[in-house]
C-alpha cells in the first residue's frame, strides 16, 4: 500500500429492501478516491446503493483480531 | 417543433440550428472518443491498481458516450460509420490536448480534471435542451461523469499534499488549463450564442467558461496551483485565452489532428476486415 493510502471497506445493496453486503475493499488516500475506486471496481451489479468506510473505523466486538482479517495469526492484535 | 417548444428530431430544427448543433455534437463525440483513448493508455501502469481500474472504467464511459453521439449524427445527414472509421487526422474536431498520449500521470490527471470537466459542462448545458434526443441522453452521461470529476479531485488532493506533487501538477496543468479556458470559444462566439438563443443550450461561451471555472478552480486552488483567483465571489482565470490560431469550427488552438498511432487506434484500422456493417 502506498504511503498515505488507507483501506476502505465497500458495502452495497441491489435494492432498497436488501441488507447491505460487504463486497470488498479498495486502497485510496482519501474519501473521494475511495468512493470512485469502489464504484468503478465493483461494477458487477446495478447497485441501488454503495457506501464505503475506512477499515480502521471498525472495532472488533467478539474477537481479538482486526476486522476483515483473513489470517489472524499474522495480524493478531495481541 | 412540438407544442411545448421541443424538437423531437433534427429535421425539426431550423437549418442554422441544425448545422450548429451537428457541428457541436461532432466536436463532443470526437473529444469523447479521443479522451477515452488517453484514459485507456493508463489502464496498465497507473500509480495504483485501483487507478488503472478507474482509467479502464472512464475509458469505457467515454467510448460509450462517443458512440451514442456519433450515432445521433445520422439524423444530421452524416454517416456514423464513416465518422468513426473513415476520416483523416485533420478532419477530427478533438482538442489538440488529445493528439498524443499524456506524457505522465499528472498530464493525464490534468485532462481528467480540466478537459473532461469542460466536456461535461458543455453537456450539462444541454440537460434541459429543447432538442429532446440530446436531453434524454445527457442525464445518464452526467451521472457517470460525476465519478470522473471526483477521481480528478481526489488525485489533486493526494498529489497536492506534497511539494513535489504540487510542482509536478503545476507543470502539467498549465498548458491544459490554457487550452480548456479557450475551448469554449470567445465570449462573443456567434455559434454558442445562437445555440443558447435557440434553447439548445442554456449558456453562451462566456457562461459556459464561467461554469467550468466555478467547477474546477476551487479544486486546483485548494492546493495552490496559481491558475485561477477569486474576484468578487466569482472565479476567473489568471491567464486570458490566446485566440491566435483558434479555429472555431474544430475548436482547436492549432491545426493538425490526432497523431499517426492515435489515428490507427481510434479508427480501428486493424479491425477493418472485421467491420461487418
Amino acid at each position: 500500500m502506498a504511503d498515505g493510502d488507507r483501506l476502505w471497506e465497500v458495502f452495497a445493496r441491489r435494492k432498497r429492501a436488501d441488507h447491505f453486503e460487504h463486497i470488498g475493499c479498495v486502497e485510496a488516500p482519501n474519501p473521494d478516491l475511495g468512493r470512485v475506486y469502489a464504484w468503478q471496481t465493483y461494477d458487477e451489479a446495478k447497485w441501488f446503493e454503495m457506501i464505503v468506510a475506512p477499515r480502521d473505523a471498525f472495532h472488533p466486538v467478539n474477537r481479538a483480531e482486526q476486522p476483515f482479517t483473513l489470517h489472524p495469526s499474522a495480524e493478531a492484535l495481541t | 417543433m412540438t407544442e411545448e417548444g421541443k424538437y423531437s428530431k433534427a429535421a425539426d430544427l431550423s437549418e442554422e440550428l441544425r448545422e450548429h448543433l451537428g457541428s457541436l455534437i461532432l466536436v463532443l463525440a470526437d473529444n469523447k472518443r479521443l479522451l477515452g483513448m488517453r484514459y485507456s493508455d493508463w489502464i496498465l501502469g497507473a500509480p495504483a491498481l485501483e487507478a488503472g481500474i478507474a482509467c479502464s472504467a472512464m475509458a469505457q464511459d467515454e467510448w460509450g458516450h462517443g458512440r451514442i453521439f456519433y450515432a445521433m449524427l445520422r439524423e444530421f445527414g452524416q454517416d456514423p460509420n464513416q465518422l468513426e472509421h473513415g476520416r483523416e487526422s485533420p478532419e477530427y474536431r478533438s482538442s489538440e490536448l488529445l493528439d498524443g498520449p499524456a506524457a505522465g500521470w499528472t498530464d493525464l490527471l490534468a485532462l481528467n480534471l480540466l478537459l473532461d470537466s469542460a466536456l461535461s459542462v458543455q453537456f450539462e448545458a444541454m440537460a434541459e435542451s429543447r432538442f429532446e434526443p440530446v436531453h434524454y441522453k445527457v442525464s445518464k452521461l452526467l451521472d457517470e461523469e460525476r465519478f470522473h470529476f471526483e477521481h480528478g479531485r481526489g488525485w489533486v488532493a493526494r498529489l497536492g499534499s506534497t511539494e513535489s506533487g504540487r510542482e509536478a501538477m503545476q507543470g502539467a496543468f498549465a498548458p491544459v488549463w490554457e487550452a480548456c479556458v479557450r475551448w469554449f470559444g470567445p465570449d462573443d462566439d456567434e455559434v454558442a450564442r445562437a445555440l443558447c438563443d435557440g434553447g439548445i443550450t442554456d449558456k453562451d461561451a462566456a457562461g459556459l467558461r464561467a461554469r467550468w471555472l466555478e467547477r474546477v478552480a476551487p479544486v486546483v486552488e485548494s492546493v495552490g496551483l496559481g491558475l485561477a483567483e477569486e474576484d468578487g465571489g466569482a472565479w476567473r482565470s489568471r491567464t486570458e485565452p490566446a485566440w491566435e490560431g483558434w479555429d472555431p469550427d474544430v475548436r482547436r488552438g492549432r491545426g493538425g489532428g490526432p497523431d499517426a498511432d492515435t489515428l490507427v487506434r481510434v479508427r480501428g484500422d486493424k479491425n477493418r476486415p472485421l467491420l461487418m456493417d
